[in-house]
């Protein structure tokens, strides 16, 4: 039990209790030491009377050397009991009487030596030495030795009486601590019963009631105050509490307010993006829809135009001629707008893949020529033999390309229009620079602001007079852009203009594995059966599609078998194993991927090249199932015979070297100028 | 300790003494023959008697009456054979008494019979046996003390008489003697003595 932990009542006991039993056992035994003291002194004082009697009466029978008479008068001290032994000593210093006491059971040994004069106390005994003289002559020494009976008697009463009376009046000091500490700890004692109640109850109400004025009674009014302030401050933190459970429910009045508002913009955004997916879904299908008959306006019109060439009608050739430029418009319209829309959902995606730079260019000169003749222009290629190979999405580059130059011939009349390739390097990496010059009619530094802006020609005046959806500049500046490069034009109005395009030589693109093209792949494919090198195989659910292919291909010299359905196509191609095989992608039972699938899954049919027409863009995909190109409808005829001939080319040269049988050209019925001179076969 | 093995050591010599007494008292039995020892034992008995003679003196009070002066001196008279020699003058020499000095006297009977009232103490020697019954008729009313070693001296009219109690000095003291020579002799004096009393014997031969 820890003294300091004792309740304040017991503390009080304690001190009073200590206090005056201290202070009466000290008074005591001051008193008691005091009185012990004197009385021993008193106790020698009597002996050496006691002494001085003794030694007066013996000093006859010391003179007389009277044994028994001394022995006599020393057993006189029987009468005193505190006198254990008693002895007298000759002059000589010589035992000569003595005495014990009778019921002394351990006699103490006497000096036998006669000591000088006086008392000393030693070992509980007072001895005393005494001269014995007679008429002034010393005659002897008397030794007494007390065991100071009566001092100890009176110490051991004293002290027990001590005893008694510190018991007594510490009982006395307890019953009256007792009665008085309450004076004291009631009031702390009711304080603490009030402040447990009140901190038990949460009742700031109960006051403490004052005894007293001491500083407890003191202690007690500030108490009270105390309490009057906390239940002040308790009254205005439950008001303020109050408050802000009023608040907290507004508060969650509005929560659940605008919960609501968002639920419904949630619901209005769904609807919103709903819509959204309605209207790319739409203009996905209104292409479709759009392409398909104007699939058959440009095809048939190129077909009439050819037929009434060679009957001779010049005038219908101009009326044929004229439709198959609106229809073209028209489809490089839709074209535009659908990239266009790509560009801006942000779903214009890149293949990249590795090609070779002049081949591309070849191509484009190619396609270009007729554009170049029509303003009478002049036509000027520079670039280096050994330009090789880049890196980028080979359509976008030459879709560019072909824009620009496009532009070029278009606003130059009987000047010249200059190609310009170049590797160069910058930061670190290598770039390809394509420029494209003319000597046109130029661009004001005004109309340069705008240039590659959406639906910007440099002056309205001008789409009149040109045609172009204007469109062109901004999605070559877009694929540009995707493409990490950079485009610049420099022009001053009548000077001509010059537009540089930089494309770095390895885009970051989406496809790096694809290092090699699939022509490539394809051609570098021996195959030990023996193909119709001349026999194409067309599978098109579209009979509009199927009788142009057939009779645009069957002139070129071609021998076309036409399949309506993907399974009718598979079964052809096994018996006939064609040269190529076109795919429409979007027939019923089996669509295109379905039947690319099982032409690849087939190891007699899996070399054969796949050359998707279809009018769904996905060019990724098919190259991923292994279509060996890829040709939006409506085909551009032109482009078709390119890749055919290019694939013929390939098929020819392994036949070559497989069975060194003697290369059956096409040469019959060929009337497009521009061909196989310009398709080599050609590794990258 | 250093107490107990003193008070030790006091026992051990207090035997030792004892031992020394006895061994002392055989040796002088053994040699009785030699006179020399018989001297030297004689010397020592009449050591204490004069002694004796000394503290005698202090314990008894002579009427004033006796002493001319104040300074006059106690004379101790030794008459017959002094059986002393120097010894007695050697114990009382340079002692005095209430300023009295003490003188010896040696007394032939007969010859200096009248000196013999000068004295206020008398030692009768036990060579003057025949001539005691005469002594105590001339001194009977004078303030002498008489002291006499002879056996029945006191009861026969002398006042103090030396005896050998187991080879220890004692005395017996006559008081109607004492009374008779008008002297005072001091309690602590009779306290220690053999009180006898005056023989009709001594009377009848008288």
């Amino acid at each position: 039990m820890n003294l300091q932990n004792l309740s304040i009542k017991r503390k009080l006991m304690l001190i009073t209790m200590l206090t005056s039993s201290l202070a009466l056992v000290l008074s005591s035994v001051s008193f008691l030491i005091y009185d012990l003291m004197s009385f021993r002194r008193q106790l020698s004082q009597d002996l050496m009377t006691q002494a001085e009697i003794i030694g007066f009466n013996s000093g006859a029978a010391m003179a007389f050397k009277d044994e028994s008479a001394a022995t006599a008068t020393l057993s006189a001290l029987k009468a005193k009991e505190d006198i254990v032994a008693a002895s007298l000593y000759s002059p000589e210093g010589k035992v000569f009487a003595h005495y014990f006491r009778a019921n002394k059971s351990l006699p103490p040994s006497l000096p036998s030596r006669s000591q000088q004069n006086g008392y000393r106390f030693e070992d509980g005994y007072l001895q005393v030495f005494e001269q014995v003289t007679m008429n002034g002559e010393r005659v002897g020494t008397l030794f007494l030795l007390s065991d100071m009976r009566q001092w100890n008697t009176r110490a051991k009463r004293y002290t027990g009486i001590i005893i008694v009376v510190v018991l007594i009046c510490g009982s006395l000091a307890l019953l009256l601590s007792s009665k008085l500490q309450k004076l004291i700890s009631k009031p702390i004692l009711h304080l603490e019963d009030t402040m447990r109640m009140v901190s038990s109850n949460k009742n700031y109400e109960i006051r403490a009631t004052r005894f007293y004025g001491d500083e407890i009674g003191r202690l007690i009014d500030g108490f009270n105050t105390m309490l009057s302030e906390i239940q002040l401050r308790d009254s205005a933190l439950q008001r303020a509490n109050n408050e802000l459970q009023t608040s907290t429910h507004e508060l969650e009045v509005e929560i659940v307010h605008r919960k609501r508002t968002q639920e419904e913009l949630l619901t209005a955004k769904q609807a919103a993006e709903q819509a959204s997916r309605a209207k790319s879904a739409f203009l996905a299908n209104m292409s479709h829809e759009l392409r398909t008959p104007l699939n058959a306006i440009i095809g048939y019109s190129e077909m009439l135009e050819e037929e009434v060439q060679d009957l001779g009608k010049i005038s219908n050739v101009r009326d044929l001629q004229k439709i198959q430029a609106a229809g073209k418009h028209l489809l490089a319209l839709i074209n535009d707008v659908l990239d266009l829309s790509k560009i801006e959902a942000g779903k214009m995606q890149l293949n990249i893949e590795a090609f070779g730079i002049a081949d591309m260019i070849e191509e484009i000169v190619m396609t270009l020529k007729p554009a170049i003749a029509k303003n009478a222009n002049e036509f000027q290629l520079r670039m280096p033999q050994n330009i090789g190979v880049m890196r980028a999405d080979v359509t976008k580059v030459r879709q560019i390309l072909l824009n620009l130059l496009s532009n070029a011939c278009k606003f130059t009349d009987h000047g010249t229009i200059l190609l310009d390739v170049n590797r160069v390097p910058n930061a670190g990496q290598d770039w390809i620079q394509f420029r494209v010059g003319d000597t046109g009619i130029g661009i004001t530094a005004e109309q340069q602001e705008n240039l590659f802006h959406e639906f910007t020609q440099a002056d309205i005046s001008i789409a009149r007079k040109y045609g172009g959806t204007g469109l062109g500049l901004a999605i070559s500046h877009r694929f540009v852009q995707l493409m990490k490069g950079r485009i610049m034009v420099e022009s001053a109005p009548g000077q001509g203009s010059v537009f540089t395009v930089h494309l770095p030589v390895q885009a970051a693109g989406e496809h790096p594995e694809n290092t090699q093209s699939p022509e490539t792949v394809n051609a570098g494919a021996s195959s030990e059966v023996k193909p119709d090198s001349d026999t194409i195989l067309v599978i098109d659910d579209d009979l509009a599609v199927r009788d142009l292919m057939s009779r645009s291909l069957t002139k070129l010299g071609f021998r076309v078998v036409a399949a309506s359905s993907g399974e009718e196509g598979l079964r052809l191609a096994k018996q006939i194993h064609p040269l190529v095989i076109t795919l429409d992608v979007i027939m019923p039972d089996w669509d295109g991927w379905t039947v690319l699938n099982k032409l690849k899954a087939d190891s007699d049919l899996a070399e054969i090249p796949v050359i998707m027409v279809t009018i769904v863009d996905n060019e990724a995909m098919g190259r991923d199932l292994g279509a060996s190109s890829y040709l939006i409808k409506p085909v551009d005829r032109e482009r078709l015979v390119t890749l055919i001939e290019k694939h013929r080319a390939v098929r020819l040269s392994t036949l070559e070297k497989a069975s060194a049988l003697p290369a059956n050209w096409p040469s019959k019925g060929q009337k497009n100028s521009r061909k196989p001179e310009a398709v080599g076969p050609r590794r990258h | 300790m250093g107490n107990d093995d003193y008070f030790h050591s006091g026992m051990a010599l207090m035997r030792r003494s004892r031992l020394t007494v006895a061994v002392l008292l055989c040796l002088s039995l053994a040699l009785g023959a030699n006179a020399q020892s018989s001297d030297s034992a004689a010397s020592s008995e009449y050591l204490i008697k004069a002694g004796f003679i000394y503290n005698f003196a202090q314990l008894v009070q002579w009427p004033s009456v006796v002493f001319s002066q104040a300074d006059s001196p106690i004379v101790i008279g030794i008459l017959g054979t002094d059986p002393f020699g120097t010894t007695i003058d050697r114990v009382v020499e340079n002692k005095k008494l209430d300023g009295r000095n003490l003188v010896v006297k040696r007394l032939k009977w007969g010859k200096d019979l009248k000196d013999l009232k000068d004295c206020n103490i008398l030692f009768v020697s036990s060579s003057e046996k025949e001539h005691i019954p005469d002594l105590f008729n001339m001194v009977k009313w004078l303030p002498i003390l008489t002291i006499g070693e002879t056996p029945g001296f006191a009861t026969r009219g002398g006042i103090i008489n030396l005896t050998l109690q187991d080879n220890k000095v004692r005395f017996e003291v006559n008081i109607e003697a004492a009374k008779q020579a008008n002297l005072n002799i001091s309690s602590r004096l009779l306290a220690l003595a053999r009180i006898v009393p005056q023989s009709a014997d001594g009377r009848k031969s008288e």
